[in-house]
């Protein structure tokens, strides 16, 4: 279903669509015909839905809309679906720390044997007028760090190694 | 569109350290411009008050719709010229609303020499009747000027982009069906005449306004005839007997009201249509950028922390977010118009080249108007990246960028080095404006490597010699042509030469972009076409 909502917490497939004479709300469990007319007041409507007629007021906000009926507030919230369908994609880092470009390291922050947590600084390389942090791709501990400072590197070196995740 | 994700932690040490070397930048900088637009010595305040006429900064605000912004263009140009005796090169522009409507404003500063026109005067009138050009905005002139600086002849008459430039834009800006007015409310004298009178409208203040091509001075000692200034070119003779002037005013106040009423009858144009959507402001706040800039400039960030504080709703639509990572392209929402974006987040390779030229490709094709926030040391160079072909595939880049023609819009944001500069939108490269962060530099290269190379072909030349040299002796060579280096790189040499049009605090990028897209929409956007590709 291409739109998918948050009510109170849970989340519905569902599309507002129209067959030529009237508004339907497909869901998965099939079409519903509705009609929504306002009523005058201010985010007053009347809902019309399988022969069911309520009053309701709406409050649209940046994040949620609100719809107060029969006495409840329920909280809708927009999930985007591309995020929502994305998986995780990101996986498991890899084991290894590859130069993106040949260059100099300035700094070592880390040695063999220290255990380091993903996104934490393990080195400092210089290339092109450019001081970039390298950062530990995954939680796990150093197995090697094969540059010291001042030394040079070329395209593809192994900069950082961690050592192999247990199953 | 999804909202970028900030990783930014508020309560870090960088940050924090980067927030108050931004703020102690910032505050050197506010002072700066305060200074140049309000700062005067004290004879030139009462010269003007004996004249009885109003300050420049006044006149604006007579003209301009109350509560509405001012686009002010470059506020400190000429800060690193004539001694800094000449605040703002003596001149105003920008973009203004008067009655609603978008226009450009031409304002000499009577307060600065008598508005006379230097060498950068001329520079920043010139550039500002271009922006009139490109964006088919009409123009307001406010003319108040001693004339050309005699001692600086060279610099303000003779070349192709100096003096007649300011008149032929005016000619070109008539001949577009681009409509002008000016307000006299000091001399113009000479070829200083021809703004007002290549003007669609004009209007002189009594009693301080006038136009001649001559001043008494001169008329005396060239024909010997004694003539007073009102007789010669004031409001009354211009507008009941030559013509020159087509309305008088009583006053400054008069002045500017007519000025508004003729303003409020022009022709509306319909204004480009670009893709839109609904106003919102960014999700994270504009103020944390001075956190996320780091202090030293050879440090890098992510880009799109850059971008979260400065798009609307802080949303983004990355494109090829896993090819050439180190060129960002998406789409993204700026006053709610629709933009795409190319920033930098490191060096250019093949593979960034080669998408930066599809994305502006990509743009063309649909009308987007395209930003660049560059912060980039140059392409990539070596043996492998020549023998991939880089400096083709920067080739292809530069072809897309520069063929491009939908509205350009460039902030440096950080480094500006080398050919880097031209593929992401240099002055070169017609960006419709371009700025600059306080604390961004420009080069063709790096300041350090710059006076290391100048400062190595000395030594060598010395040591060629026989000359044998202690640490001290080499540091003697090296240290001066670094300090000049790093002062040439400066984002206040680029603003006083006009390299770009003014310095930004980063925090008002935003609302400096969303003016420029809203002007630039009064230009029709052509079908796209392009030079070839080396493939």
């Amino acid at each position: 279903m291409q739109r998918i909502f948050q009510i109170d917490g849970e989340e519905t497939e569902c599309w507002l669509g129209h067959d030529g004479s009237r508004f339907v709300l497909n869901t998965p469990n099939g079409t519903v015909a509705c009609q929504l007319d306002p009523t005058g007041l201010p985010g007053g409507y009347t809902l019309r839905a399988k022969g069911v007629v309520r009053e309701l007021r709406l409050a649209v906000g940046p994040e949620a809309t609100f719809v107060h009926m029969n006495g409840r507030t329920y909280e809708v919230g927009r999930v985007d679906p591309a995020e929502r369908l994305a998986g995780s994609d990101g996986g498991t880092g890899d084991d290894r720390l590859v130069a993106p470009m040949p260059g100099v390291v300035v700094s070592v922050a880390v040695k063999p044997g220290d255990t380091v947590k993903e996104g934490q600084p393990l080195l400092v390389i210089e290339s092109m007028k450019l001081e970039t942090t390298l950062t530990a791709p995954r939680d796990g501990v150093v197995a090697e760090m094969p540059f010291a400072e001042g030394d040079s590197f070329g395209l593809k070196d192994i900069l950082a190694q961690l050592a192999p995740e247990e199953e | 569109m999804r909202r970028i994700e900030s990783l930014i932690d508020t309560n870090a040490a960088d940050y924090k350290a980067n927030y108050a070397a931004m703020s102690e930048r910032l505050k050197e900088f506010h002072a700066r411009q305060h200074a140049a637009r309000f700062e005067r010595p004290q004879r030139d305040i009462d010269r003007l008050e004996r004249q009885n006429k109003l300050g420049v900064r006044e006149r604006l605000k007579l003209l301009l719709d109350p509560g509405t912004p001012f686009l002010e263009f470059s506020t400190l140009a000429a800060c690193r010229e004539y001694d800094g005796t000449v605040p703002g090169a003596a001149v105003v522009t920008g973009i203004g609303i008067v009655q609603g409507r978008e226009v450009a404003i031409h304002a000499n500063d009577a307060s600065v020499k008598g508005g006379a026109w230097y060498p950068h005067t001329v520079k920043k009138v010139v550039r500002l009747l271009d922006v009139a050009l490109e964006n088919r905005l009409p123009v307001v002139h406010i003319c108040d000027s001693a004339g050309g600086f005699l001692p600086l002849q060279h610099g303000v008459f003779p070349d192709r982009y100096l003096g007649g430039r300011v008149f032929r834009n005016q000619v070109k800006l008539s001949q577009a069906n681009i409509p002008q007015i000016a307000v006299v409310g000091g001399h113009c004298t000479a070829g200083g005449a021809y703004v007002p009178t290549l003007s669609d409208y004009n209007i002189i203040i009594e009693g301080t306004g006038a136009i001649f091509l001559g001043g008494p001075p001169l008329v005396k000692a060239a024909t010997g005839e004694d003539v007073g200034v009102q007789e010669l070119g004031g409001a009354v003779m211009h507008t009941s007997v030559s013509g020159t002037g087509d309305y008088r005013a009583a006053t400054e106040q008069h002045a500017f009201s007519l000025a508004r009423e003729i303003v409020s009858q022009w022709k509306r144009t319909p204004k480009t249509i670009i893709e839109t959507a609904s106003y919102e402001e960014p999700y994270y706040e504009p103020k944390e950028l001075y956190g996320i800039i780091p202090k030293d400039r050879k440090t890098q960030f992510d880009m799109r922390e850059v971008l979260a504080r400065i798009v609307d709703g802080s949303r983004f639509h990355e494109y090829q977010p896993d090819y050439g990572t180190t060129m960002i392209c998406g789409y993204a929402h700026i006053w709610g118009y629709k933009v795409g974006i190319l920033a930098n987040n490191g060096v250019l390779f093949n593979d960034s080249s080669l998408k930066a030229a599809h994305f502006i490709q990509l743009c063309n094709q649909n009308r987007t108007p395209l930003v660049f926030f560059q912060n980039i040391t140059g392409y990539m160079v070596g043996r492998e990246y020549e023998e991939r072909g880089i400096a083709k595939d920067g080739a292809k880049m530069l072809m897309a960028q520069g063929g491009s023609v939908v509205p350009k819009f460039t902030v440096i944001a950080n480094a500006s080095y080398g050919a880097g500069n031209y593929g992401m939108c240099g002055r070169a490269w017609d960006a419709r404006t371009l700025f600059m962060w306080p604390q961004a530099e420009i080069g063709v290269m790096g300041a350090d490597q710059a006076a290391n190379t100048m400062a190595d072909v000395k030594i060598r030349q010395l040591q060629r010699e026989g000359k044998e040299l202690s640490e001290e002796e080499i540091a003697a060579i090296r240290d001066p042509v670094l300090e000049k280096f790093r002062r040439d790189v400066e984002a206040y040499t680029s603003t006083s030469e006009l390299w770009d049009d003014g310095i930004l605090d980063p925090a008002d990028t935003r609302n400096a972009l969303g003016m420029s897209i809203s002007a630039s929409l009064n230009a029709p956007i052509d079908d796209p076409h392009y030079g070839i590709f080396r493939l």
